[in-house]
């Protein structure tokens, strides 16, 4: 049974999808139970192989008995399991969320709306779990597709930005798929692991450098990298609370993923750094990506778009760290993006509670929101902490992590840049507690009778719940950062530094 | 120089028409010509995958003639056609035939909002509605 | 705005057909791609799976998992059309 996991874990909620019609036919109040029970039994499982995993090494496992590279193989270590729990546990903290989310947001539509987000979950399991290239690419549209559907539903202008998103990641994926076949054409094998050892003789062929840049274009395109990041902001903005909740903190991160996965499985690291400079042009571009994406987030008067551009800020730290080529940079890569999906989930999820019952999101309607929602405000401070870097978050541990890998690259302008965006990560986000918490409308001295008093007036707790355990979350990183240097990502250190 | 051409002008004729589609999802303002773009590039990536798949010399299709009830029959790899190639395009095309099908949902949302498919008008009608709304 | 479009489409037209420089010739039986991988699942396709059509073979057995991929992005498309077009006339209904 044990053996059977990494299936399993895809099939568990791709079957969940199938047999969502006929319970959402019979009751469609059944169809949040469901949800959460699934994605629940997910997350065991992730949680499961991960222990597995980190007890006796990497796994593979190949589906249908075919072997590599005839077959497909599921080739999971440290950071797939990583990925698994990760990608696991916001959507289990987002399907919490969803019952009264998506019965206010999209009233009679929750069958198909349960349907998608099962089919969500299974193609980003899908991607971090397999070890071949065009499978990924299957999971990846898998992904999109259901992120699609999801974003479209969301209010009035969503249609139009879930469009502009459609042309965008078209154009990445199909980018990404024609790098792949242009590594078929050169080696004959689709396969990552197979694949590593067969290109280091071809390093110097064009055919190679061109696949190279269509795969990590491709990406950029998907994770949203600076300049290609103009679909993101709206799209996000527009879609419903639970969606932009489970979508923002997942699919730039799994882009993150696969970036890394190309940089560091697919080629050798040294081949990025000597024979095709492409990480130095993808560290500068990651340092405007993190300039930019914090500026224009201080330009909005909107909270939720105010956090759409924070995610591109995101993007450029995970890709700095995956862009400097060193042991601390690499960690630290792989520390945004467990801080990130904590963070990101818990704001968007309480910025989703703040619109259910406040009805929208703009910054100059928050007053008094510390006396009438003060448990989504805790966990929204201790997410605006953790974006800031301020012990004992996450945050700060890969900031500073971050900020040792420029130290160690040498590169003293990134550290000036680094300090410059948490500099502006203060701003933007302490703008928002103060209008939360300080901002008192002028006292009117003429009027007689007594002020009304502020009631506490929280949103259920089917909503509050998965915000407060990601804001636990976002602590418990924080302590155990420690924890998962040592058990996951130092085994996964790539050689060749 | 012309064995050079004659070796690759077929991966040439693609890339101009992935070019063609790149071209129409970029500059287009009219969503559904973007689609037709979108559709064109995916079908420039299929065909470039397809011809992969030839191998000059085979004579077959990869389908195994007489197979049954000759078992024994040697069968060498030279005579037939690369099959992956077309396996993955298999999926490839159901994936841009399911891609083109949201975005078409879509676009019936955008049409039944705006009234229109032109971007320059809906972003038009837009800043008119946000205006009113103030 | 679209000459820039048009610039940026050549230069990465020039791009694409600069990496097929070095490809093998088209139709070379004796590319990677044409004797890596392939020739296997011809040769062995008909004793391990007993299908004489090798596509067939590939698909549904070899690499039968990206098929079952395939089909769940076609419900995966099934759906989303389900939950954008139904909730429309369910709304229009509801605002009639």
């Amino acid at each position: 049974m044990a053996q059977q996991f990494p299936a399993l874990i895809i099939v568990i909620p791709l079957l969940a999808a199938l047999l969502t019609a006929p319970i959402g036919a019979i009751n469609r109040r059944l169809c949040y139970p469901w949800l959460v029970f699934i994605i629940g039994v997910t997350l065991v499982l992730a949680l499961g192989l991960m222990i597995q995993i980190i007890n006796s090494g990497p796994i593979s496992y190949a589906m249908g008995g075919w072997k590599p590279p005839w077959g497909i193989e599921y080739k999971i270590d440290q950071l797939n399991a990583l990925m698994m729990v990760l990608i696991s546990g916001a959507g289990f903290l987002g399907a919490l969320y969803s019952g009264p989310s998506f019965t206010k947001e999209l009233p009679g539509r929750q069958t198909a709306a349960t349907a998608l987000y099962f089919l969500m979950i299974t193609g980003l399991l899908g991607i971090v779990v397999t070890g071949d290239l065009f499978n990924i690419f299957v999971f990846l549209e898998i992904a999109s597709l259901s992120g699609y559907g999801l974003i479209a539903c969301g209010s009035e202008d969503a249609p139009l930005a879930t469009f502009r998103y459609i042309i965008m990641g078209t154009i990445g994926a199909s980018c990404y798929l024609l790098g792949v076949g242009y590594l078929y054409i050169s080696t004959g094998s689709l396969n990552l692991a197979d694949l590593h050892h067969l290109l280091p003789p071809l390093y110097h062929s064009r055919v190679v450098l061109t696949a190279a840049a269509l795969m990590l274009v491709g990406i950029s395109l998907k994770m949203a990298l600076f300049p290609l990041h103009a679909w993101l902001p709206e799209a996000y903005f527009e879609a419903p609370s639970t969606v932009s909740g489970v979508v923002a903190p997942l699919y730039t991160k799994v882009g993150g993923y696969l970036m890394i996965r190309i940089i560091y499985n697919l080629f050798e690291p040294k081949f990025f750094i000597e024979t095709f400079p492409i990480t130095t042009i993808l560290s500068w571009t990651a340092i405007i990506a993190l300039l930019i994406g914090s500026i224009y987030a201080i330009a909005q008067k909107d909270l939720k778009k105010m956090l759409c551009y924070s995610v591109i800020a995101q993007v450029g730290y995970i890709v700095l760290g995956i862009a400097l080529a060193n042991q601390a940079g690499f960690t630290s890569a792989i520390l945004t993006i467990v801080n990130e999906v904590c963070t990101k989930s818990c704001i968007f999820l309480a910025t989703g509670a703040i619109i259910y019952r406040l009805g929208n999101s703009r910054i100059d309607n928050l007053q008094h929101l510390y006396r009438r929602m003060p448990w989504t405000m805790l966990a929204f401070t201790i997410g605006a902490f953790s974006m800031v870097g301020i012990p004992p978050t996450c945050g700060f541990f890969s900031k500073l992590y971050l900020l040792c890998g420029c130290v160690a690259a040498g590169r003293w302008a990134f550290i000036a840049a680094l300090l410059l965006s948490t500099i502006l990560n203060v701003i933007y986000f302490f703008r928002v507690i103060k209008a939360a918490c300080f901002e008192n409308p002028q006292p009117d001295y003429s009027r007689s009778e007594a002020y009304p008093l502020v009631e506490v007036d929280e949103v259920p707790l089917a909503m509050l719940l998965p915000i407060l355990l990601a804001a636990s979350a976002i602590i418990i990183t924080g302590l155990g950062s420690n924890w998962l240097v040592t058990n996951i990502i130092t085994p996964i250190l790539p050689l060749g530094f | 120089m012309l064995e050079f051409i004659i070796s690759k002008y077929n991966f040439w004729l693609y890339v101009i028409l992935m070019m063609i589609g790149l071209y129409a999802m970029l500059a287009k303002r009219n969503l559904v010509k973007k689609l037709i773009g979108m559709n064109i590039f995916q079908t420039a990536i299929i065909l470039f995958y397809v011809s992969i798949g030839v191998k000059k010399g085979s004579v077959h299709v990869p389908i195994i003639v007489d197979s049954h009830g000759h078992g024994a029959q040697l069968i060498h790899a030279a005579d037939y056609l690369n099959p992956l190639p077309h396996v993955l395009m298999l999926t490839a095309i159901v994936v841009s035939i399911a891609t083109t099908g949201v975005a078409l949902a879509v676009l019936i949302l955008i049409y039944r909002r705006y009234q229109t498919l032109n971007e320059d008008e809906i972003i038009h009608i837009r800043q008119a509605r946000q205006k009113a709304g103030v | 705005m679209k000459t820039i479009i048009l610039a940026f489409v050549i230069l990465s037209g020039g791009l694409l057909i600069y990496g097929t420089i070095d490809m093998p010739a088209w139709g070379d039986p004796h590319s990677p791609a044409n004797s890596y991988v392939s020739p296997l699942y011809i040769e062995e396709a008909l004793k391990e799976t007993e299908t004489p059509n090798i596509v067939t073979a590939v698909l549904a057995d070899y690499r039968g998992y990206d098929t079952m991929g395939e089909t769940t992005v076609i419900f995966t498309a099934a759906v989303a059309c389900a939950l954008l077009l139904r909730g429309w006339s369910e709304g229009r209904k509801e605002r009639e």
